[in-house]
């Protein structure tokens, strides 16, 4: 029995890495009733904390379109963009506890995407001042 | 003897079907999220084709911006926002081994991006009174027109696969399909309906606010 239990656990451990359980581990806290988000105990669920700080930051988006422009108006509504765009990938799209790999499939065609844009910025509308 | 033989090569199965189990849900997330680069790269070109006329043709945008006015795509957004919390609660529910809070959640989810798409209907009913069409023959707007469209609808017709998406997890999930041990079909479609938000934090920016 002491052996059948051995083997069992051998195989058992064979297969469920050290990764793969702290996954499932790292999952635990979006389950909770109640979470710490950006160091702030909250009485709601990690998710809801999250979707609270996407709503707010929209909100501040609108304000900011809506006042009259200045000098920073589009850098601060991109950096904005990009808070939200981190937290719905961090936070919903799991990479917080998933295999980081997975970053590297949004942030290569990112990159090149970018470049290409500022490339493309780069070309004049009719023609080159020669 | 041959009971402890059998019950250890249950074990062995038991412990390697669920090494295989996470394998495969490991491989088929990462098989989606390649597929979704293909899909960064495909909205990237649209964003980037449509800043690059923005940034030469202020006036334009301007233009169009009053005449779309913001609260009709900030309520798209907010809708849009609360639709991938409903998806994550879907989610959260099924990982608690709570079929009907998946079900009430999913069922939210499509109903939020449902509408998202008939506000958008709305918004291309108005842009196209004020004069800002996929094609015309003369003025600035045309120009603007197929830029414009054409990252958004396709936007669009990303949430219209996602609602229906998740009406078939709703279907699937309403005959037990999903469980607290299988709900790697429910995670995949999140990663689909969260990125498809992503990209409408984006092009919400990019489009509608600078």
């Amino acid at each position: 029995m002491t052996d059948m239990h051995t083997t069992a656990d051998h195989a058992h451990d064979a297969v469920h890495t050290p990764a793969a359980a702290d996954s499932h581990d790292a999952h635990a806290d979006t389950l909770l009733p109640t979470s710490r988000f950006m160091g702030i105990d909250l009485p709601v669920p990690l998710y809801t904390a999250v979707f609270g700080a996407l709503a707010l930051l929209t909100i501040i988006e609108v304000i900011l379109a809506e006042l009259p422009e200045f000098f920073l108006t589009t850098p601060l509504l991109v950096f904005l963009s990009i808070c939200k765009a981190i937290l719905v990938v961090w936070y919903y799209m799991h990479l917080r506890t998933d295999n980081k790999l997975y970053a590297l499939a949004l942030l290569i065609p990112l990159f090149i995407g970018i470049v290409g844009t500022l490339f493309l910025l780069a070309v004049p509308l009719f023609s080159y001042p020669y | 003897m041959a009971l402890m033989e059998q019950t250890q090569a249950a074990a062995h199965d038991d412990a390697h079907g669920h090494g295989h189990s996470a394998a495969r849900n490991e491989n088929l997330k990462f098989a989606w999220w390649l597929y979704l680069a293909s899909e960064v790269i495909i909205f990237t070109v649209l964003i980037a084709g449509y800043l690059v006329y923005a940034f030469n043709h202020r006036e334009v945008v301007h233009e169009v911006h009053e005449a779309a006015g913001v609260l009709l795509v900030a309520t798209n957004t907010f809708l849009l926002l609360a639709s991938s919390w409903m998806m994550v609660m879907g989610l959260r529910s099924i990982q608690m081994g709570d079929q009907k809070g998946l079900l009430t959640w999913i069922s939210a989810t499509a109903i939020f991006g449902t509408i998202f798409v008939l506000l958008q209907i709305v918004e291309y009913a108005t842009l196209s009174a004020a004069g800002v069409t996929l094609y015309h023959t003369s003025g600035e707007l045309s120009e603007f027109g197929a830029r414009f469209y054409a990252p958004t609808a396709f936007h669009g017709v990303h949430v219209i696969v996602g609602v229906l998406w998740a009406i078939y997890i709703c279907y699937k999930g309403a005959r037990g399909g999903y469980s607290k041990t299988n709900y790697i079909g429910v995670e995949i479609f999140g990663l689909y309906w969260h990125f498809v938000d992503v990209v409408w934090i984006f092009l919400f920016t990019f489009i509608y606010l600078i």
